[in-house]
């Protein structure tokens, strides 16, 4: 009996182990995701000079999943009239951030992103998304430095704090 | 509990030390502890028994019980005084064992005075000349 | 006074999941916090030795009848 309830426990922590190194992973995931909707959205307005809603529900289309709940929530968003723009952007960031493995960072760099998004021409926006790409790129090094880092870590961090914890009980 | 038992921890606690030594020496260290502890608890048991018909052989005897109190005292300082010395003995700190070993010899000593006292003075009263009588 | 030899092996298991954990965080970096793991899993052994060895001086101290020393 008490080495089905250890071995439970053991297996336990080994899976929030996993959980953590598989958060570390999702990051670098959603981030390059991220990246590559700036790319879409600098296309789309470059060659389309369509309004914001439409770049909005094609770039959703292209992209996966927690980026392009941010997208689709925006898109709809901005089918009723918007007063302020960036007001919604910021509740669309509060959302993604709570669906995503996405922390603080880079949330502050899209948010003043989201301010400066509609309101210049194209080729202030052109820099606008370039800069902002390149905070993200940069914020994407880190974090892979740091999944590469701290996912063994964390995987054998589980296991032996499961096995840990059961030696001092048993 | 078996002597084949405290032979068989032994050997366990000997492996176990072994591995242990290298990766973390304080723990090997009071694995050390927590062996000789184990084993003198099991030993300790059984010298209850022993020294319970000691005990009734000196009644049976009408032995003064002073004595035998005595002399289970300075047997059970000897015991942990053997204990700690050689707990620092294995922390290679011979000096101070040397000391805690000296403390246990001199307070073996101080137990045995008032059995000194009595041997001296009985053998005083088989002198037979008055001219040494004692005060 | 229970005792077997399962303490031996949870002693020894406590020092070589602490050693492993220690490597494991000095990898990565976070020499502080191995440090730290290996301090706080000596003191977790330490206690467990020190109950011992009082259990171990009171039945000496009852039995060679030493209680006034």
């Amino acid at each position: 009996m008490k080495i089905i309830g250890a071995l439970i426990f053991i297996m336990m922590t080994t899976w929030i182990g996993y959980d953590w190194s598989l958060q570390l992973q999702k990051r670098t995931k959603q981030l390059r995701s991220l990246i590559y909707s700036l790319q879409l959205m600098e296309a789309e307005m470059g060659y389309t000079y369509a309004p914001l809603q439409k770049v909005f529900s094609s770039v959703h289309e292209k992209t996966t999943e927690p980026v392009s709940y941010f997208y689709k929530y925006l898109q709809q968003a901005l089918t009723e009239s918007v007063s302020d723009f960036s007001e919604v952007w910021e509740h669309a960031l509060e959302k993604l951030l709570k669906q995503s493995a996405l922390k603080q960072e880079e949330a502050a760099i899209l948010s003043q992103f989201g301010k400066n998004l509609g309101n210049h021409t194209f080729l202030q926006q052109e820099k606008h998304i370039h800069l902002t790409m390149h905070h993200l790129k940069e914020i994407l090094n880190n974090a892979t430095d740091e999944q590469h880092k701290y996912e063994r870590m964390a995987k054998s961090l589980g296991v032996l704090a499961g096995i840990f914890i059961v030696l001092l009980l048993y | 509990m078996d002597i084949v038992q405290i032979i068989l921890i032994g050997i366990v606690a000997t492996l176990l030390y072994i591995i242990l030594k290298d990766i973390e020496p304080a723990f090997a260290y009071l694995l050390l502890l927590i062996t000789s502890i184990f084993i003198l608890v099991v030993v300790i048991q059984q010298i209850h028994i022993i020294i319970q018909m000691i005990q009734s052989l000196g009644n049976k005897a009408q032995i003064n019980s002073v004595f035998i109190e005595t002399i289970l005292k300075i047997i059970g300082i000897a015991y942990i005084t053997e204990l700690g010395s050689n707990v620092m003995k294995d922390a290679n700190l011979t000096s101070i064992a040397a000391k805690v070993e000296l403390a246990g010899k001199i307070f073996i000593l101080l137990l045995a005075v008032p059995i000194i006292t009595t041997v001296v003075e009985t053998i005083i009263q088989f002198i037979p000349t008055s001219s040494w009588q004692m005060p | 006074m229970m005792m077997d030899a399962t303490i031996l092996f949870q002693i020894a298991g406590i020092g070589i999941i602490t050693a492993l954990i220690h490597t494991v965080l000095k990898q990565v970096g976070k020499e502080d916090i191995a440090q730290f793991v290996s301090l706080v899993g000596f003191i977790i052994v330490l206690v467990i030795v020190i109950h011992h060895l009082n259990d171990l001086f009171q039945q000496i101290k009852s039995i060679f009848l030493l209680q006034g020393m």
